[in-house]
């Protein structure tokens, strides 16, 4: 499907479409936080403890006085930076493996890659990631490298199934047959045609990191420096108790709309390319 | 026969791998209990000594070996921090964990396919879209937003404060509604987006079905369509789900709202065994969850195999 | 298909059933029974993982160990500052005049309660040789002990005995059981602290039956002759009920130190003459989260709580000294108990960055750089935000528990100094571009995130570029303590708790020797320090060993090695239908046997 037809699709869906405008604009955001224009301020420590809103404060302060609004508008850039690096890595990985999978169905490339993802999908997910991010501890990746290597599984199993498919297509047999490279194959007529896989992939992977980092911060195995909505969020989990609420309100909402602005949007895709689809 | 030789020579390669994978990243990767164990003004010679006693300075692969033989003989060992037999910890947790666990988990996915059947039935008219629209905002709900949401609502006085803060004081059906309530409803809001949404796409695939147009066409009546045929014919993929879940809820699941709400399950135990590296235990956790998951993998293999020759 | 329509079936009755049999499991042991004994319900914000002596090094331990064992020794229940009153011990220590041999006494007719480990499943008597034994399997390497540490280099042949392979049947000629209630020990050198080495639970004496019929899980089958034996323990909670057999001796508030001034309140004066223990059933709950544990005391689900900080907004009237609002003083008591420790953030001396250099010019220029960030530290604020400016702030370590505590001392030493620090960074040549990048170091945690966060906003006061301030995290305390106890942590923040009332014990934190792995980890080495370290560390308390002790404070503080520091100021509220005075200082877990739930002077009791 091209963009033309995909985007006219798109046009109908009047919930598909608010969640690309929602997506969009805390894009926007994310860009101006990064450009040093929006949320600078967000580790300064000047206000008294815990502010109710004001002028000044717009969400009020946490304990030590810091402004929750410069904090969850920094943390727009936090969530994107771990949601595009995790949803993007993940996906090309469990693309290249699972075309690999797929195009050498039966071989021991197949049963090697088979096998991988198998003994992924038998670790409980909180638990390994958990280890992943632990043994990895200190190295300021970590916590991505953990989310990459449990999320790749699904793709790949997606991608497996369509390369097969594609792979019995006559034009496929025809590149086979005027002696074309496999590589060749694969990169220029396989994979292109399993775009539509990976675009939904890469947002319900994103969807999937951000709420993956929320745990792990709660955790303590989280991100080390800066601020992040999981971050406030484990910072809430000591305060609503005792009745403040302005760190748990700002980032639940913001991470809730978010979340539900990329879910929308992933519906809208499905739909869009494939309305009768089961996803598992 | 041949096929079920087949599965289990593939189960064992599965396993081979979890384990070692586990292995990898709990053990030998993992957390180090050395510096917790040693006492105060430590010489280097003890540090040596606490190490020793605790197996890390052996080789990777007789740790590796004996994990395997372990893992086999379910002789477990003793936890590092308290010196109790992990036996006789998971013996004491796991019956906690799948009490608490359970009424959730089951709910979650009743609600899922009763939310499924309806949207089915009205598929296209607004409650379908309502049903969709609900199960996305599910979706969108961090685990620990709901946590925290429903512990203040429920649970203190800013809210209705009907139920207790945290704990697991269980001494009887009354107590044990107390203290399970709020975790069930918050594991039911956490799973329904995800379930209603996975059951309704099994139900439409059902549902498109040739015999169930042929039904419909000699006039069965909508229910007779929706038990009779969509329900009983989509039972494959729902119990494929339950099953699979059951290991990662109990384990996945239970980490987060056992050491949130402090209820001494399995979860609660794996936590602080992940946080003070206490790894007899870490290592019983990990293996019997990964080997069960396999095990229950090849079973449903080789059961569906046994209801459907077809399946490959 | 038919197996199909059965599975779902199936596994729903199989869930049932599962869930109708564990609750049948949990219920009550005794529904009504439970009424007839009288029962305090305590709480902690930790749990043990450990209830075996040799491994009883936090306070969550010590406090069940020393109600299941016995130690010789222990702190008078009521006197303040603490005072030791012998236990299992008939009296205070006899002390050869060279200040080496020490020869104790312990009590006839003790006896260790009824275990299958013993013959018959009878407890005998309690000798002195147990007591050898306890002390020896803290220096076994098989057991993994935390507490030598106590003892080591100071006990005539006993690191001896370890290195010649830890074998029980050869004789420790510096610790011996002279008869069965004769216990000697022949000291190195002079060892004044030795008694109170006595207290702590790691010197608990446990009966070797019941370590070998138990083996590791001894640590969860306790076999001593305290006042309690346990009934359950899990990581959620332990049940302590009373040892019958435990020795009986009459109570005397003279004898605890009872002090009718300030504790004529508290209705402990009926309980004169009566035989401890008084409460039939201890139940303590392991509550980590502070609000959890706040909300069971409030909801009347336990008698006793450690109020957190968030509360206290709500609970105190006022904070010096700390008073209840009037209606919850209706119902609870008070008391502000100074905790036995402190908090400091130590440099580490051993790097180069920021500590001792073999430039003598970087050299000052890093101590002008440590003393400038000291000065930056913005003391109040920390004891405002974190402890709600009731904890305690002073320079240095010997923190205001201690005997030895200086109370005049020179308040500027605390003080925030802006101008100061920045005149001291700018004289030494030091600004943005050229100050090297602080690693501070934590284990991951709210809390710790949020003391690192206020750190770094502290140094950007002064012109400390905030990228240049960084946090160095640890998933565990386990990996953290790794890191700095194996030198590679910049900034370390550290808690210590006091082992017994006498500065020594954190004096030595500083003393160059016990560089880490020791527990010296700012890596601190000052001449004199030691020297007088060494001195003082052979003299019973004296006026003039107090000076010496404060002078070594005066070296550190000038030699700007550790941001120190301040002691939290825990306060304790429980029923006020109890008879009691709660500690979490050295007191600790002994007060439990003095705890009276059917006070006389109280109204209806509290079950």
């Amino acid at each position: 499907m091209g963009p033309g037809r995909l985007w006219s699709q798109l046009r109908n869906d009047r919930a598909g479409l608010a969640g690309l405008l929602i997506v969009s604009l805390f894009f926007l955001v994310a860009a101006g936080v990064w450009a040093g224009w929006l949320g600078q301020n967000w580790s300064a420590a000047n206000g008294g403890r815990w502010e109710s809103a004001s002028a000044e404060y717009w969400f009020g302060t946490n304990i030590l006085g810091q402004d929750i609004f410069q904090r969850s508008i920094y943390s727009i850039r936090t969530a994107f930076e771990i949601g595009l690096v995790v949803a993007l890595a993940s996906t090309v990985l469990g693309a290249i493996l699972g075309a690999l999978a797929g195009w050498y169905h039966g071989t021991w490339m197949d049963g090697a890659i088979l096998w991988l993802k198998g003994v992924l999908d038998s670790i409980p997910f909180y638990l390994l990631v958990a280890a992943v991010a632990f043994a990895l501890h200190g190295k300021p990746w970590a916590m991505h490298v953990a989310m990459i290597a449990t999320f790749w599984t699904t793709t790949g199993r997606l991608v497996r199934a369509e390369v097969m498919k594609i792979k019995s297509r006559e034009f496929i047999a025809a590149s086979q047959a005027i002696g074309l490279p496999d590589l060749l194959i694969l990169s220029r007529h396989v994979l292109p045609n399993t775009l539509h896989i990976l675009l939904i992939q890469v947002s319900i992977t994103f969807v999937a990191a951000i709420k993956t980092e929320v745990i792990l911060s709660f955790l303590g195995l989280g991100i080390q420096d800066g601020v992040s909505w999981g971050l406030m969020l484990a910072e809430s989990t000591q305060e609503v108790l005792a009745g403040h609420f302005n760190n748990f309100m700002a980032a639940s909402l913001m991470l809730f709309v978010l979340l539900l602005g990329f879910n929308l949007f992933a519906d809208a895709l499905q739909d869009a390319f494939d309305p009768k689809q089961v996803t598992l | 026969m041949q096929y079920a030789l087949h599965k289990i020579l593939h189960g064992m390669l599965l396993i081979l791998g979890v384990t070692l994978i586990s292995f990898m990243l709990m053990v030998w990767f993992g957390p180090d209990q050395t510096y917790t164990l040693i006492g105060k003004n430590a010489t280097v010679e003890q540090i040596e000594e606490v190490r020793s006693q605790l197996g890390y300075d052996q080789p990777f692969l007789k740790r590796y070996t004996d994990y395997l033989v372990e893992l086999f003989t379910l002789d477990l060992g003793a936890s590092h921090s308290s010196g109790e037999q992990v036996g006789s910890i998971l013996k004491r947790t796991i019956p906690v964990s799948l009490a608490l666990m359970i009424p959730g988990f089951v709910l979650g996915n009743l609600v899922g396919i009763a939310l499924g059947l309806v949207a089915v039935q009205h598929r296209g008219q607004w409650i379908d879209r309502l049903i969709t629209g609900f199960s996305v905002t599910g979706m969108s709900l961090s685990f620990l937003i709901i946590i925290i949401a429903l512990q203040v609502l429920l649970s203190t006085p800013f809210g209705v404060n009907l139920f207790p803060v945290r704990g697991w004081q269980v001494t009887g059906l009354g107590s044990y509604l107390q203290f399970v309530t709020v975790p069930t409803i918050s594991l039911i809001l956490v799973t329904v987006g995800y379930n209603t949404r996975f059951y309704r796409a099994v139900f439409v695939e059902e549902s498109g079905k040739d015999h169930i147009r042929t039904a419909r066409a000699y006039g069965a009546s909508p229910a007779t369509i929706l038990w009779k045929h969509i329900l009983k014919n989509s039972m494959i993929p729902i119990i494929t789900r339950f099953m699979f879940s059951i290991p990662l809820v109990v384990i996945s699941g239970s980490l987060l709202i056992e050491s949130y709400f402090g209820i001494p399950g399995v979860g609660k135990i794996t936590f602080d065994a992940i946080t003070n590296g206490d790894q007899p235990v870490l290592k019983a956790v990990v293996g019997l969850t990964a080997v069960s998951f396999v095990v229950i993998q090849v079973l449903t293999d080789m059961m569906y195999k046994l209801v459907d020759p077809r399946i490959a | 298909m038919a197996t199909q329509k059965s599975k779902p079936v199936s596994i729903f009755l199989s869930l049932t059933l599962l869930l109708a049999s564990t609750a049948c499991d949990l219920q009550p042991e005794d529904g009504d029974s439970a009424n007839a004994f009288t029962t305090y319900r305590h709480s902690m914000d930790g749990a043990p993982s450990s209830l075996d002596p040799v491994h009883a090094s936090n306070i969550y331990s010590n406090f069940l160990v020393v109600n299941l064992f016995d130690t010789l020794y222990r702190y008078k229940y009521l006197a303040r500052p603490y005072q030791l009153e012998p236990n299992l011990a008939e009296g205070l220590p006899l002390i050869s005049a060279d200040g080496l041999i020490y020869t104790i006494r312990i009590k006839p007719g003790v006896h260790f309660i009824d275990d299958p480990s013993f013959p018959d499943s009878k407890g005998r008597a309690v000798r002195a040789e147990d007591f050898v034994y306890s002390i020896k399997r803290q220096f076994d390497p098989e057991m993994r002990a935390q507490g030598s540490w106590l003892w080591q280099g100071r006990i005539v042949g006993l690191d001896e005995w370890k290195k010649n392979g830890a074998d029980y049947g050869q004789e420790v000629s510096g610790l011996r059981a002279l008869d069965d209630r004769t216990i000697q020990i022949q000291l190195i050198a002079p060892f004044p602290q030795l008694t109170h080495t006595l207290v702590q639970g790691h010197s608990a004496i446990v009966p070797r039956e019941a370590v070998d019929h138990y083996g590791q899980e001894f640590a969860i089958h306790p076999v001593g002759s305290g006042p309690y034996r346990l009934q359950s323990f899990n990581n959620a909670s332990a049940v302590l009920v009373r040892n019958t057999r435990f020795r009986q001796e009459p109570f005397s508030l003279a004898a605890e130190g009872f002090d009718p001034a300030t504790q004529s309140g508290l209705g402990l004066e009926p309980l004169e003459g009566r035989m401890a223990p008084f409460t039939d059933r201890i139940e303590i709950e392991f509550i980590a989260e502070d609000a959890a544990r706040w909300n069971a005391f409030v909801a009347g689900e336990l008698d006793f709580v450690k109020v957190p900080v968030t509360q206290f907004d709500q609970v105190l009237a006022n904070r010096n000294p700390p008073s209840l609002v009037p209606l919850m003083a209706e119902k609870y008591r008070l008391i502000a108990n100074m905790e036995s420790g402190f908090v400091h953030t130590d440099f580490n001396m051993d790097d180069e960055r920021i500590g001792y250099h073999p430039d003598p010019d970087r050299d000052a220029r890093n101590k002008a750089l440590r003393c400038a960030i000291i000065k930056a530290f913005d003391w109040h604020k920390r004891n405002e935000i974190f402890y709600y400016g009731i904890g305690r702030v002073f320079a240095g370590i010997i923190p205001p528990v201690s005997p030895e505590f200086d109370t005049e001392q020179d308040q500027d030493l605390i003080s925030r100094d802006l101008d100061g620090a920045q005149e001291l960074l700018s004289s030494h040549g030091w600004n943005a571009s050229n100050l090297p990048v602080l690693e501070y170091g934590f284990a991951a945690g709210v809390t710790d995130r949020q003391m690192f966060e206020q750190f770094r906003s502290f140094m950007t006061d002064i012109g400390y570029p905030a990228e240049k301030i960084r946090p160095l995290t640890f998933a565990t305390y386990g990996d953290y303590a790794r890191a700095y106890l194996n030198r590679e942590v910049m900034l370390a923040t550290i808690g210590w708790t006091m082992d017994y009332p006498d500065a020594e014990n954190t004096i030595q934190l500083f003393f160059g020797p016990n560089a880490a792995p020791g527990t010296n980890s700012a890596n601190y080495n000052n001449t004199e320090f030691n020297r007088l370290y060494r001195a003082s560390s052979t003299m019973q308390p004296s006026p003039m060993r107090t000076a010496m002790y404060r002078n070594m404070n005066r070296i550190l503080i000038s030699d700007c090695a550790t941001i120190s520091g301040i002691s939290r100021t825990l306060i304790l509220v429980w029923n006020r239908d109890l008879a009691m005075l709660p500690d979490r200082s050295f007191v600790g877990g002994f007060f439990f046997r003095f705890v009276e739930t059917n006070a006389p002077s109280a109204g209806d009791g509290t079950d």
